[in-house]
């Protein structure tokens, strides 16, 4: 088990390393710092004060000069300064990341109470009515953009009946209530797709595990269907689930941009979206490299749970 | 694959409700942008300042725009850009994804590692963002979105194919191949690949699919096709902003989209569920 695990964070790294020279291009690609001129309306912007910026953001070096300086200075904790608001784009992630955290709360909290029941009922209704009508709600789940369920959602709960404000944030510190009005429709938009996912590979899971021999004898030995789905059943067939967690965990996240932006959210996706629409490089960067730092640990973690779900691996 | 092979597929695809639940929806789509000049009522592009932002009348069944345009024929229109760009960038990215997956797969070695290691660094990073970014850099338009698409879902299918590729490979037939003298290309091509197909065509129909859904958000958010071309997610866009007005704006291309996106995951279910016999009944 160990040299496995010291082998995977090896490997983790090795991505971490090359993800950020990705990153780095994509922020470099196209003159930024000529689109952010655009795009503040100093486009006319001579080009003196251009090349004076240059030298201030370090572009005037060489490519692989300034991906060692950016990508140390990174490390170190620095990561630059918003073109836009001047502010040192670390603050602005620290002060952002609470609400963003609220919003997965809530989005793992829907996801897991919708996801499971679902495919649990689903897979031991097998073939019935019910169990049809909860894979068609699961694949609809997945095939609504995040974006058209959010309008959708916004009209029927905020503009027709008002239930739910129709966007906006309010901190749990000044209005608990009205905090959680605000979180609960985003987090069920974000909940709803992966819900979906996972019931249905809960379900399809918990159907090939229940076709398995040791089920059969469990069965046969006199315990009680509880005690076999619980005891022998549930644990392995999470096996197939946490791999689609891992797989899916970038799309959920960014699904957590859009709701972020359209519910006009405070959060990182919300700062990162206007980022990209006004080319704020310092912040694009940094989001990303965060956000597929995450992704990556997610599926070490996923890796080792593997270990924990399914014996076999631990021996191997 | 012999030809008594082909037939069973296709009867056991037939007989596959959901399939042919998703394929119904499809041909509909299809046939709705492939006929649209026949189809539309309107000129989708024909404004009537008279007649803006109405609701559902017998000249215009859904309505129409914030400039009068008829707003069924710019849904029937928007089926175009929008299954176009999907159908695209999904070919392109399967061919690439395919050819180095198969290398990865078959070869192994040094051309696996280099092809596995970018494969896992796309495949550690938000998509959907990603794309946004890169957009924003090379600007919007049809043809940069599908340039877009394609360079950043390649790595599913080089994924999939490499490990199928691996597993087929350890196979005797393949090793009886070698022996007869095959040479690379040709066990690649003919012996492999086309015991593979399966999973490659369901990742590609779920890939349809999410670059529907890619386009769309791209779109919406005002980065992707640009007006006045009709795109589902265009139409999306403006709608929002009058939601309160003439909420069928925003709902009827949003239901496309959905209709779209849910027939190719239906008909990837549908193949994937003929190929695994294991949940059959």
């Amino acid at each position: 088990m160990k040299p496995f695990i010291l082998k995977r964070i090896l490997y983790a790294f090795l991505i971490l390393f090359l993800v950020s020279i990705l990153i780095f291009l994509l922020g470099r690609a196209g003159d930024p710092l000529e689109k952010a001129a655009l795009s503040t309306r100093m486009g006319m912007a001579d080009s003196e004060v251009v090349d004076a910026l240059k030298v201030q953001f370090g572009l005037d070096r060489p490519l692989h000069v300034q991906y060692y300086l950016w990508i140390s200075n990174f490390i170190r904790g620095d990561w630059g300064k918003s073109l836009f608001y001047r502010e040192d784009v670390r603050e602005m992630f620290i002060n952002r990341l609470p609400i963003t955290l609220e919003l997965f709360a809530g989005f793992v909290f829907w996801s897991a109470i919708i996801g499971f029941p679902f495919g649990f009922i689903a897979a031991l209704k097998r073939n019935s009515w019910i169990d049809a009508s909860l894979t068609t709600g699961a694949v609809i789940g997945i095939s609504i953009p995040v974006f058209w369920q959010a309008i959708v959602m916004i009209y029927l709960f905020a503009v027709a009946v008002h239930i739910f404000p129709p966007s906006g944030y309010v901190p749990f510190s000044e209005d608990p209530w009205k905090n959680l009005l605000s979180i609960a429709m985003p987090s069920f938009i974000l909940g709803t797709h992966s819900a979906g996912i996972i019931s249905r590979y809960v379900r399809s899971s918990l159907l090939e595990v229940l076709g398995q021999d040791y089920i059969r004898t469990a069965f046969a030995k006199g315990l009680r269907a509880k005690a076999v789905l619980l005891r022998h059943a549930f644990k392995p067939s999470l096996i197939p689930v946490v791999t689609v967690i891992g797989l899916e965990w970038g799309y959920m996240l960014a699904g957590a941009f859009i709701v972020e932006y359209m519910f006009a959210i405070p959060g990182l996706g919300r700062m990162c979206m206007n980022a990209i629409f006004a080319g704020d490089f310092p912040i694009i960067q940094a989001t990303l490299i965060l956000v597929a730092g995450n992704i990556i640990l997610v599926n070490f973690v996923v890796d080792l749970l593997y270990g924990f779900l399914d014996p076999r691996v631990r021996v191997q | 694959m012999t030809k008594t092979r082909d037939f069973t597929i296709v009867r056991a695809l037939a007989g596959h409700k959901i399939a042919m639940a998703g394929l119904i929806i499809l041909v509909g789509l299809v046939g709705i942008s492939v006929f649209a000049p026949w189809i539309a009522p309107h000129d989708p592009n024909e404004q009537d300042l008279y007649r803006v932002l109405e609701g559902p009348s017998r000249l215009h069944l859904l309505g129409t725009d914030d400039v009068g345009r008829d707003l069924l024929s710019r849904v029937i229109y928007g089926s175009r850009v929008t299954l176009v760009i999907g159908g695209v960038s999904t070919l392109f990215a399967g061919i690439i994804g395919v050819l180095l997956g198969l290398v990865a797969g078959y070869k192994g070695g040094f051309a696996d590692m280099v092809i596995m290691r970018i494969t896992d660094t796309f495949m550690s990073m938000p998509l959907l963002v990603l794309v946004l970014v890169m957009i924003a850099t090379l600007g919007p338009g049809i043809k940069n979105l599908i340039i877009v698409i394609t360079v950043l879902t390649w790595p599913a299918y080089a994924r999939i194919v490499r490990g199928e590729a691996m597993r087929v490979s350890k196979l005797p037939y393949i090793e009886a191949a070698q022996a007869l003298g095959a040479s690379g290309l040709r066990i690649m091509f003919r012996h492999i690949l086309p015991n593979i197909m399966a999973p490659i065509i369901v990742t590609a129909s779920i890939s349809v699919g999410i670059n529907i859904m890619m386009e769309s958000t791209v779109s919406f958010l005002g980065l992707g096709v640009q007006p006045p071309t009709p795109t589902w997610g265009n139409e999306l866009k403006i709608g929002y902003a009058y939601l309160e007005v003439v909420p069928l704006f925003s709902i009827a291309p949003g239901l496309m989209i959905t209709l779209a996106v849910l027939a190719f995951n239906l008909i990837g279910d549908g193949i994937r569920d003929v190929f695994d016999p294991r949940l059959r009944e």
